[in-house]
């Protein structure tokens, strides 16, 4: 049984035929990093935000389970979901912007602490600096008295890091945590983040749109566009024997700088059938179908008629 | 000789405590027709040198020589102002919002006085050809246009009134992937044509690999490291450079984890340590470098660095 287990997630705007996620799957096991990468609008934030019970209002969940450990989580009343930080946590992309301005930064990790472990204040504020010493923040009794703009981008990435580790979470969401930082500043967040799954054991979901990222970081890997799957499977596979054509298209657009031929078809691919299919250079009849995951390999997954017909026409 | 010679150049901001060095003593030539990449992380004084070079803020001192000149407050002049152009980050915001493609193009030579009346038209076909944009785009605003058409728009307007030397400040850093790479053709092709120098800030390393033909490296002010390009990625010598270009996640699966992690986050501008610059987070640090600054120094063969460890290693 997998850590975490998203299976038909569907997602959309209130009152409207379009989904943002469609139908997608993908599991998260302990001491692993799984990494979600696409393309801006394709779906990822919008997954972390459905299995946090996070999402804007206006958006809803029309399908799908989140399980844990394989309890459901979307069946749970509220209250429930809400005791579940200590269960599972999230680090956002702009830390400064999801950090309390007026609240110093040890007190802010300190009551994540009292509201899910129960803890004291004062003991909630010890465990707070050595969180801090933890995330490798130098004078830590002194950060922890900061304000966020008192302190760096890296360093309030670290903070956020902190807080979503005090209580020990078994899966950590962590939704592009370094772009906005420079890129010696991410190799450091890379390595802390590594060193806690060593030292924990949790499992990580890592969203970026940076495939060099995913190579770094990740054991296993799901492509998302138009808020649907693409592919996923371990890192290698998904790599060096990509099998969808976006896949494909996404390692040439950034190791080959390949020109994507557009091609308009007339299926309305937005509300069915595949939503890579208007620009895919192979699509076919078959295409305004909506395409399920299928295994190509072992663990490795495909959301393309493409494998399908093959394989049809290769044990026809 | 150069096209632009910078010599022991200084920009600060603030007087007395607030007093904050941006860039600190730089030197640095750019050749006719050539690309000099610079790079840095934030806060660096990469942008903060490009616009010095521009004539956008006056130097604190040192000299800049332009085509053998010295330029000592002669910057604003429209002779100045004609030859060197800059490119911004965000197009959206360069442009003005209100006014047309055509409008825009023809401003610079407007306000230089460089083309009498009757020639604007026809410069204005010339560079929408180099930018690759066709006419019906010329009576267009820049919201009806798209990021990357912003910035080819841009970049048209920079080449206008036939400028030596383009500094362009992370033209490509706003705009997705694949349209980053077509701006890079596009600029490559266009110096071919034009014989154009570019001074290409930016802080995404394997954008400037595929344009520059040497790459400065910046931190804190100060070139670390200048070299021609592929000895820079191939062999790095400052040791912060070889930390700079081990940061950068690669594809390569068989590489993992071969990353150097610097210790700590740059020193701010307003408090840098006595010596090397560099010495708090540097792998290679003794005692000289918190003694005695280091200068750049030639290695010979177009390289030049800035560090005791490498260039006076006894």
């Amino acid at each position: 049984m997998s850590l975490l287990e998203v299976s038909g997630l569907t997602v959309g705007v209130e009152h409207s035929p379009h989904a943002l996620l469609r139908d997608v799957d993908f599991t998260v096991e302990a001491g692993q990093i799984m990494g979600l990468v696409g393309e801006s609008g394709s779906g990822k934030t919008m997954s972390a935000l459905a299995i946090m019970d996070l999402l804007p209002a206006g958006i809803e969940r029309r399908a799908g389970t989140v399980r844990l450990d394989g309890r459901d989580l979307v069946a749970q009343d509220r209250e429930t979901v809400d005791r579940n930080a200590n269960d599972m946590t999230m680090i956002f992309q702009h830390p400064r912007s999801a950090l309390n301005p007026t609240m110093r930064v040890g007190r802010q990790i300190g009551r994540a602490l009292e509201i899910n472990q129960d803890m004291g204040r004062a003991a909630a504020r010890s465990r707070a600096t050595e969180m801090l010493n933890h995330v490798g923040i130098p004078g830590a009794d002194r950060v922890a008295r900061a304000y966020p703009h008192q302190l760096s981008g890296g360093m309030c990435q670290r903070v956020m890091i902190a807080m979503a580790l005090a209580c020990r979470p078994r899966v950590l969401i962590a939704d592009e945590p370094t772009t906005a930082l420079d890129v010696t500043i991410q190799a450091q967040i890379f390595d802390l983040i590594n060193d806690l799954v060593e030292e924990t054991g949790c499992g990580v979901l890592f969203i970026t749109h940076d495939l060099g990222a995913i190579a770094e970081m990740c054991d296993r890997v799901t492509v998302l566009y138009g808020g649907q799957v693409m592919e996923t499977g371990d890192v290698r596979q998904v790599f060096t024997d990509s099998r969808h054509p976006y896949t494909q298209f996404l390692f040439d657009a950034v190791v080959r700088e390949a020109d994507p031929s557009v091609e308009e078809k007339d299926v309305n691919f937005a509300l069915q059938g595949c939503r890579f299919g208007h620009r895919c250079p192979y699509a076919f009849d078959a295409c305004a179908e909506f395409p399920l995951l299928r295994e190509v390999d072992t663990g490795h997954l495909t959301s393309c008629f493409l494998h399908q017909k093959e394989n049809a026409l290769g044990s026809a | 000789m150069a096209l632009l010679e910078v010599r022991d150049l200084h920009k600060s901001f603030g007087h007395g405590r607030t007093l904050t060095p941006a860039v600190r003593g730089v030197d640095l030539e750019v050749d006719r027709g050539e690309t000099l990449g610079l790079v840095g992380e934030s806060g660096c004084g990469k942008t903060t040198l490009g616009r010095v070079v521009v004539g956008l803020q006056e130097p604190s001192s040192g000299a800049i020589y332009f085509d053998g000149e010295l330029l000592d407050g002669k910057m604003s002049r429209p002779e100045y102002r004609r030859r060197v152009q800059m490119v911004f980050q965000h197009p959206a915001q360069s442009l003005n919002r209100r006014m047309r493609v055509d409008t825009t193009l023809a401003e610079p030579l407007r306000l230089l006085k460089v083309a009498p009346r009757d020639e604007v038209a026809g410069r204005i076909d010339e560079v929408m050809r180099l930018v690759g944009m066709g006419p019906d785009y010329l009576k267009r605003r820049p919201g009806q246009l798209s990021g990357g058409q912003q910035q080819r728009i841009a970049i048209a307007r920079a080449l206008m009134p036939g400028p030596d030397l383009v500094v362009l400040d992370e033209p490509t850093s706003s705009l997705d992937q694949s349209v980053r790479g077509r701006i890079i053709a596009l600029l490559r092709s266009i110096q071919e044509e034009q014989d154009v120098a570019y001074v290409f800030i930016s802080h995404d390393l394997s954008t400037v690999r595929r344009i520059a033909d040497r790459v400065a490296v910046m931190y804190l002010g100060r070139i670390v490291e200048i070299a021609p390009t592929e000895q820079v990625f191939k062999d790095p010598q400052h040791p912060y450079t070889k930390a700079l270009l081990s940061a950068v996640p690669s594809m390569d699966l068989d590489n993992r984890g071969s990353r150097i992690i610097l210790a700590g986050e740059t020193p701010s501008p307003s408090d840098v340590p006595v010596g090397c610059s560099f010495q708090d987070r540097c792998p290679l640090v003794h005692e000289r470098c918190g003694l005695e600054e280091p200068r750049l120094v030639s290695l010979g063969d177009g390289r030049k660095v800035e560090c005791f460890a490498v260039t006076d290693p006894n």
